[in-house]
């Protein structure tokens, strides 16, 4: 199909590392950063809602998701005295996961925008295996690399963003139950 | 030169884009758009989907990337003896009657696109990018990534453990890995026997090929897998 005998070494760097790091991280977007680019022009108005036990019970029946947190981060965007639409920023917390993101929703109901603000995966530590640990000991690192930047995980399976659109659904809810006029 | 790097939940995952132009967010909103558009398309979940269509109604019309994808699945599905196996349950490469505007399945085929379409996405993605003018920059979809341009990622892979192992650091080329634990279900797409357990990254030029090689490498053994991968144009990342 195509050369066995391409150098794949062109393309890759190995890694000479001492450690892994412990968690990934990054920020992608403030709230302030979300606002201007999901509602461009708009101006914000904080509406943060203070849910009651009761008011979380019908967020549940309207969406099927659980309603975590006791406050949801809500802001109006007008522009030219014209509702343009509302900016929530929730929080999600997976099995090796940790996202804030923010959802755009239209005076109607409808989801123009989702994106990621922060990012967190955490694991248990260390470099599982003790011989290839070995091997890495005294190595320099010829390719000016430090693995306490960024780095991106690809895990084996793919993470799922279930976490995220269910998340979605809820604030949807919540925009029906709450926030629509 | 401005960079803007964005993460959004797609295909099923969270896509991280990365782009270096001269005017970047642009750029950016145009992978994801790309991305957005290969979910429609191809989507196993999406019942209106292309995919979803043409398993139902036997034949669609079908646009340029639709017909290159099913090209390319079916031509790996050959050269691989159907390690990468496209079809659900006894369906067969002949049964792919591919036009130069429509696909017919024949018989009782059903197709999944699962084990390519994500890396193909990402490579429609990248062509995105580089349209809107980026210079260099990576689509990563949780997992299956590529990166252009003089931009270098470090990747490192969550192994079976949760334990994380870095695996390098990637320039002008795909990654993809695929995850087998003891439940089968990692795999919509299998041949007979089940897949070997283990993780495996395959290096590719293009992200639909590494995407499809990572199948072949989980249903090959463990003794002929890289050579079984380079055959058919990868790279097995073998980690001792």
């Amino acid at each position: 199909m195509s050369n066995p005998h391409r150098n794949w070494h062109a393309f890759f760097l190995p890694v000479a590392a001492l450690c892994a790091p412990s968690a990934y991280a990054t920020d992608y977007l403030t709230v302030a950063q979300a606002q201007a680019q999901m509602f461009p022009g708009a101006r914000f108005a904080e509406a943060t809602l203070k849910l009651t036990g009761e008011q979380k019970d019908r967020i549940k029946a309207a969406s099927g998701m659980r309603q975590r947190w006791d406050e949801q981060k809500v802001w109006r965007a007008d522009k030219d005295g014209k509702l343009q639409g509302w900016l929530l920023v929730d929080e999600v917390i997976g099995k090796h996961e940790f996202i804030t993101y923010a959802t755009a929703i239209s005076p109607e109901g409808r989801v123009t925008g989702v994106e990621i603000l922060s990012y967190r995966e955490t694991h248990g530590g260390q470099i599982r295996d003790a011989a290839w640990r070995k091997q890495l000991v005294g190595k320099t690192v010829a390719d000016p690399f430090k693995l306490d930047q960024d780095v991106q995980n690809i895990s084996g399976a793919t993470l799922s963003c279930r976490n995220v659109t269910d998340g979605v659904h809820r604030l949807l809810a919540i925009h029906q139950l709450y926030l629509k006029g | 030169m401005e960079e803007v790097r964005r993460m959004r939940p797609l295909l099923g995952t969270y896509v991280e884009v990365f782009a270096r132009a001269a005017d970047a967010a642009p750029a950016v909103d145009a992978a994801f758009a790309a991305l957005a558009l290969a979910q429609q398309r191809w989507s196993t979940q999406d019942p209106a989907s292309e995919l979803s269509r043409l398993n139902r109604d036997r034949q669609i019309a079908a646009g340029r990337d639709t017909l290159r994808l099913l090209r390319l699945a079916r031509r790996m599905m050959t050269a691989s003896s159907g390690a990468f196996d496209c079809t659900l349950g006894s369906g067969s490469v002949q049964d792919i009657v591919i036009g130069s505007d429509r696909v017919r399945l024949e018989r009782h085929a059903q197709l999944s696109l699962d084990g390519i379409a994500k890396g193909y996405a990402v490579d429609l993605a990248i062509s995105a990018l580089r349209r809107a003018g980026a210079a260099s920059g990576w689509v990563n979809a949780g997992g299956d990534l590529r990166v252009f341009g003089d931009a270098r990622l470090p990747v490192v892979r969550r192994e079976l453990d949760g334990s994380m192992r870095p695996l390098g650091v990637i320039n002008n080329a795909a990654l993809a890995s695929s995850r087998v634990n003891d439940e089968a279900d990692d795999f919509p797409a299998l041949i007979v026997g089940a897949p070997h357990k283990g993780v495996h990254s395959v290096m590719a030029r293009f992200a639909w090929r590494a995407d499809a090689l990572t199948k072949v490498a989980a249903n090959t053994a463990r003794a002929d897998r890289a050579n079984a991968v380079a055959r058919l144009g990868g790279m097995l990342m073998e980690m001792q």
